[in-house]
């Protein structure tokens, strides 16, 4: 790790000013992506301001046919909070799926959708829900919170503070573990909404996407069957050497199907 | 320089340390608790993991300065007055360690995953486990070692 | 033999858990010297080039920065020839030629990771700092990391002296007799096969302190190894520094499985730099380090064929190898020849063998011993041939073996190679194993998984691997025995896991018929550095240190006895020993064994040369593979093994536990991978290199089938490498079944998701 200045924010207020002033500085949540970047000299930062302990970013509430989630909740909070597993269940489940149980005690939400891994499991729930991330500055619909690989639509110092989930009909998802990683090789995020049936593609491709024709055919039948020979085009997918384009368009479809399996009770 | 005031293992500490020291950095370093050990870069290994304020973190992705005013148990705060603590007893008798370098993370794991789930089964082990390596046991015995202990702090506490 | 050494039950827990379970064990990286300075190696980020310049001048100015240290430094000093033990006979007279390597490169590098230079700070942070501040100029040449690609004409040439990226080519074996029975073969079974290049990634990261002592120059290194003495001998040919000057401290080690017992070219470098300081320097590896540096196991290309007659009796085999050792020889690169030619046959009776090997060098990191060290490699080869000429015959997999095995009153047998295997019963051990698998269930099992839409396969293995012989002159071991009775027994072997506390404590207590608490193992203690004998490694210890703990008890007792004799007032003659005392059997009045060293400690020291033993086994694997994903769990495993007479049933179950888990995590998923254009490391870190995790084996259901080992006083025979050689071909096997019935033939590990999808989408059945 490069020199740095370790900087505790004291609010959240204290912090979007440290980081409008500092432009090379970095916001520190749970630090799970961030702190093996700094060890491995992935970036040099001038400052990390830390802003995991801010009471402003905790908290998970159901109200108004919402499920709001601060910024700052842990992936162990979310997974097991009562709130969240009768709000939306399927969301507690990908939460209990990211990493692993050291990771979860520590990473954040908020952290994990400001970083925007291609291959991290929260995106899918985010953009699946058609939820809105709220920032110090704005509220971002999910639809336009993603651009891609590590990129998001946050700004300088704009600080995600919270999350808010539309509550779904119902929702479900599926991944296929990266076997060295346990990131998602492709993790599928299947939503009937208000707006309509979303279908929510991690791991698959350079960040997360919707699937289009997934989402048109579920929407005439909510159903395994309907996605048989839908087309997936795997020339925009990830191809390394775990897996290339085809088995990633293919794990794609199975975990989608898995995904409605599970709304359908069968495995 | 960060001034951390930390708690580890029962025991006060106040150290001015580089803003950029990990804490396994500093509990290695500084207070000497080698027990604690660093097997990978990316947080996949768990060698390092330990408590903080009551839940298993890998010690290698977190700065000292963020354990800043936290209360800490190492592999080194489980045995109380020389009596070794039940995990640490199930995995020397269920033969669940060969090298031992993975084994205080996998015990601090275990530990926190008994935390959450007193009674786990074989696949909540597998995935309690997830974020710690061994490359001796192939984990057979690490599973056996964690079932004892489950059962031993039951039996504890009825 | 005395059979007293395994007459009691085991002890519960090992001696070494204590320190272990408790955080206290010492380690590596726990060692730290006064004064110490902190080394930062620069490596390369090239695959191939020459080094035009090294400027080391901005780093030395960089704060705390005491020496940077770089190939010139090496080539002065002379450290530049490791020693090879590729000694094996080439063909027709060929020499093994060995590249030059110095500790640090100096005209070119070879592969990414390759040590350039080395800076020496106050801080391990400084230096690492500083290391970015060395300014390395290369030109960069083209780069081959496939074995078989650096042999073909025209591929780019690592090394002036090793024309063709040939380091040796070598046969065994007749190879008209082949010919002529694959003439009037009924059927001939081809296979080619790769077993993958893997990591062996102990879980510790290398760690070392080189220290320099002026008055007697001489050297004290704190390093993590297997063994002293051959660390020793390579690091003395390496360096030129004679053996008697180089001194060692090893603690706890975490892991080795081969890949801890050579010289590394950080060892030299570390000592160049503490004698220029003058002060003890301290490195610490990072996992990326190990991954991309500490040496890589397996690697082999293997064409073979296996010739049958109408019966389905083998008549003869070819196999030809094209064995990978990286960019330069290691010390233990022997190992990929001479292992894999002792069991070359296996355990079956085949008359006419012929085998060739090619050596070549590639632009990567250098291949040594892991875990078996050819044995699984050939084990694997052997049993993917023989399952696929079952499947080829329409043949019961378990049929085909029996018929083929070396009858039990065939031994000892000689094998084509000319090694002499000691004893066995093969045709005991399979259906030990087939009760045990309940290989007669299985069609059932097979309906129960096809109904939940997955594919079941089941995989069997039977295979021999040589162990204990090892390349010391002989195995000494020292006893000491104080006035209060308390025995400390001296070895230079050393645990990387093992529990050599426990398992050589046991022996000699055994022997004394002590409680294992007054027996203590000391291993490579610098006071008894001298002490002959192998390093931990080859499944060699118990044979051999192991045997030699019992040689030296019974000396002990023999040495006693004169002393003993004479304060019974009997002759020596008349005296007996049990228990810890010596006693006649006319008087009640006993001497106790700790009696006979009142006036001052008694030391014998004791030694033994044990020949090679050949454990063998029978591993019968199940799996499940999900056709939408391809990934395959393994459901069930059974292994029955002949390691002779156990010592420590749970000992020796662990070291099965952990073999059977590095074989099968090497079939479904690890692999080293470099790019193919640019050399480039791709699985540089444990986020791409696939390592095993909790519930890959849920269990092994196991059962000892001994027959006792005459090589050894105690009957035992190694296990350290049983399991991997087991389970690569057993996993193996058991996939491809599960693959047959879609029409899908051989297909190479790691059998990742990706892989077993792929086949089976093409066999158009990739409907999930």
């Amino acid at each position: 790790m490069y020199a740095l200045n370790y900087v505790k924010a004291k609010s959240l207020k204290d912090a979007s000013a440290f980081v409008a002033k500092n432009p090379e500085a970095k916001l520190l949540a749970g630090g799970m992506t961030l702190i093996p970047t700094l060890k491995q000299r992935l970036a040099r930062p001038t400052h990390v301001v830390d802003i995991a302990a801010l009471p402003e970013l905790r908290g998970i509430a159901a109200k108004g046919g919402k499920l709001v989630i601060g910024a700052g909740t842990t992936h162990h909070a979310v997974a097991t909070s009562p709130a969240v597993r009768k709000a939306i269940p399927a969301l507690a489940g990908l939460a209990a799926e990211i990493g692993d149980p050291q990771v979860r005690n520590r990473g954040t939400i908020g952290g994990s959708l400001a970083n925007n891994d291609p291959a991290a499991d929260y995106p899918a729930a985010v953009l699946g829900l058609a939820a809105t991330v709220v920032t110090t500055q704005r509220s971002i619909a999910a639809d336009d919170f993603f651009q891609g690989l590590f990129a998001t639509a946050l700004e300088g110092s704009e600080v995600i503070v919270r999350v808010e989930f539309p509550l779904p009909k119902r929702a479900a998802y599926s991944k296929f573990h990266h076997p060295a990683s346990g990131y998602a090789m492709a993790g599928v995020f299947i939503a009937q909404t208000a707006g309509g049936v979303r279908v929510a593609v991690t791991g698959a491709g350079p960040g997360v996407f919707r699937w289009t024709a997934a989402e048109a055919a579920l929407a005439k039948s909510f159903k395994p069957a309907a996605l048989e020979g839908l087309p997936l085009d795997a020339s925009g997918l990830n191809n390394d050497i775990h897996a290339d384009r085809e088995y990633r368009a293919n794990l794609v479809r199975v975990m989608a199907k898995r995904a409605l399996a599970k709304l359908s009770g069968k495995k | 320089m960060a001034k951390v005031t930390i708690k580890v293992n029962g025991k006060n500490y106040a150290k001015a340390v580089e803003d950029r020291m990990l804490l396994v950095d500093f509990l290695r370093d500084e207070l000497k608790l080698t027990g604690t050990h660093v097997g990978c870069d990316t947080s996949q290994c768990g060698c390092c993991t330990v408590h903080i304020d009551g839940r298993a973190v890998k010690s290698c992705s977190v700065l000292a300065a963020q354990a800043n005013g936290a209360s800490i148990v190492t592999i080194e705060g489980m045995a109380k007055k020389g009596k070794l603590h039940p995990i640490q007893r199930a995995f020397s008798e269920c033969h669940g360690l060969q090298c031992g370098f993975c084994t205080p993370g996998m015990i601090m794991a275990t530990a926190g995953l008994l935390k959450d789930n007193p009674n786990p089964t074989d696949e909540e082990i597998y995935k309690g486990l997830e974020g710690n390596l061994c490359r001796c046991t192939g984990y057979i015995n690490i599973v056996k070692a964690v079932k004892m202990s489950a059962k031993l702090l039951r039996g504890k506490k009825h | 033999m005395s059979a007293k050494a395994h007459d009691h039950h085991d002890p519960v827990g090992r001696v070494e858990d204590a320190r272990l379970v408790t955080g206290a064990g010492t380690f590596a990286a726990d060692w730290n010297l006064p004064g110490q300075l902190h080394g930062y190696f620069v490596r390369s980020d090239r695959a191939h080039a020459e080094i035009v310049s090294v400027n080391v001048e901005r780093a030395l100015k960089h704060p705390g920065v005491k020496a940077v240290i770089t190939g010139a430094d090496a080539v002065r000093a002379g450290y530049v020839k490791p020693m090879h033990t590729l000694n094996f006979p080439g063909k027709g007279g060929m020499q093994t030629r060995a590249p030059e390597r110095p500790v640090l490169a100096h005209t070119g590098v070879h592969f990414v990771g390759e040590a350039v230079a080395l800076v020496v700070a106050e801080s391990a942070e400084a230096a690492q700092d500083a290391s970015e501040l060395v300014e390395v100029t290369y030109r960069e040449l083209p780069a081959v990391v496939s074995p078989e690609e650096a042999l073909a004409p025209g591929a780019p040439q690592l090394h002036e002296n090793v024309p063709g990226n040939l380091a040796l080519e070598a046969e065994v074996g007749d190879a008209a007799a082949v010919e002529a029975a694959f003439a009037r073969a009924a059927h001939v079974t081809r296979l080619k096969v790769e077993v993958s290049r893997v990591a062996p990634n102990p879980m510790e990261p290398r760690a070392y302190i080189a220290a320099y002592d002026a008055r007697a120059d001489s050297y004290t290194l704190h390093v993590c190894c297997q063994g002293i003495t051959t660390l020793r001998r390579h690091l003395s040919v390496y360096t030129g520094v004679p053996e008697e000057k180089l001194h060692f401290e090893v603690g706890d080690v975490g892991g080795g499985f081969g890949q801890r017992t050579p010289a590394y070219p950080e060892h030299g470098a570390l000592m160049l730099a503490a004698r220029q300081t003058g002060r003890p320097v301290r490195w610490v590896s990072t996992r990326a380090e190990g991954i991309a540096c500490d040496t890589h196991g397996r690697a082999n290309v293997i064409d073979g064929a296996l010739a049958l007659d109408r019966e389905g009796r083998f008549i003869a085999m070819r196999l030809d190898w094209v064995n990978d050792m990286g960019a330069y020889l290691s010390p233990a690169s022997m190992g990929h020849i001479r292992n894999t030619s002792t069991c070359m046959t296996g355990v079956y009776r085949i008359p006419a063998l012929y085998a060739t090997y090619r050596v070549a060098l590639t632009n990567t990191n250098p291949v040594s011993s892991y875990r078996g060290a050819g044995r699984p490699d050939i084990a694997y080869t052997v049993e993917r041939l023989v399952s696929q000429a079952a499947v080829d015959l329409k043949m019961d997999a378990a049929e085909l073996r029996r018929r083929n095995f070396i009858p039990p009153e065939a031994f000892p047998y000689k094998t084509p190679t000319g090694s002499t295997y000691e004893n066995a019963d093969l045709p005991g051990l399979l259906e030990k194993a087939l009760r045990v698998a309940d290989w007669k269930g299985y069609a059932k099992r097979r309906t129960q998984t096809e109904r939940a839409g997955k594919l079941r396969g089941i995989g069997i293995a039977t295979v021999i691997e040589n162990t204990g012989a090892g390349q010391a002159p002989k195995d000494e071991v020292e006893l000491e025995l104080d006035a209060g009775g308390a025995v400390t027994v001296y070895t230079v072997s050393k645990s990387q896991g093992h529990g050599h506390e426990t398992t050589l404590a046991m022996i000699v207590a055994g022997a004394l018929e002590l409680p294992l608490e007054r027996v203590r193992v000391r291993q490579c203690a610098p006071e008894k550095e001298r002490l002959v004998g192998g390093h931990t490694g080859g499944s060699r210890t118990t044979v051999g240190a192991g045997s030699v703990c019992h040689l030296a008890a019974k000396k002990l007792i023999e040495h006693g006895r004169p002393a003993a004799a004479l304060e019974l007032g009997v002759e020596p003659s008349q005296v007996e020993y049990a228990k810890g005392a010596y006693r006649t059997k006319e008087s009640k009045r006993a001497v106790k064994l700790g009696d006979i060293a009142r006036a001052k400690p008694v030391s014998v020291i004791a030694e033994g040369k044990f020949g090679s033993t050949f454990p063998n086994g029978c591993h019968i694997a199940e799996v499940e593979i999900d056709p939408g994903t391809g990934a395959a769990e393994i459901a069930s495993y059974c292994a029955v093994d002949d390691i002779g007479t156990v010592i420590n049933h749970a000992v020796v179950e662990g070291q099965l536990h952990g073999g059977v888990a590095q074989g099968a995590g090497q079939i479904l998923g690890e692999k080293v991978v470099y790019d193919r254009g640019s050399g480039q490391l791709l699985t540089g870190s444990f986020m791409d290199y696939y390592m095993p995790r909790a519930g890959l084996l849920p269990a092994i259901r196991g059962a000892e089938h001994p027959t006792p080992s005459a090589v050894s006083p105690l009957g035992v025979k190694g296990v350290g490498e049983s399991g991997c050689t087991g389970s690569l071909p057993a996993v193996a096997n058991a996939v491809m079944d599960a693959l047959a019935p879609l029409g899908i033939g051989h297909l190479d590990m790691p059998l990742t998701p990706a892989r077993v999808w792929h086949a089976i989408h093409a066999a158009g059945k990739g409907n999930s």
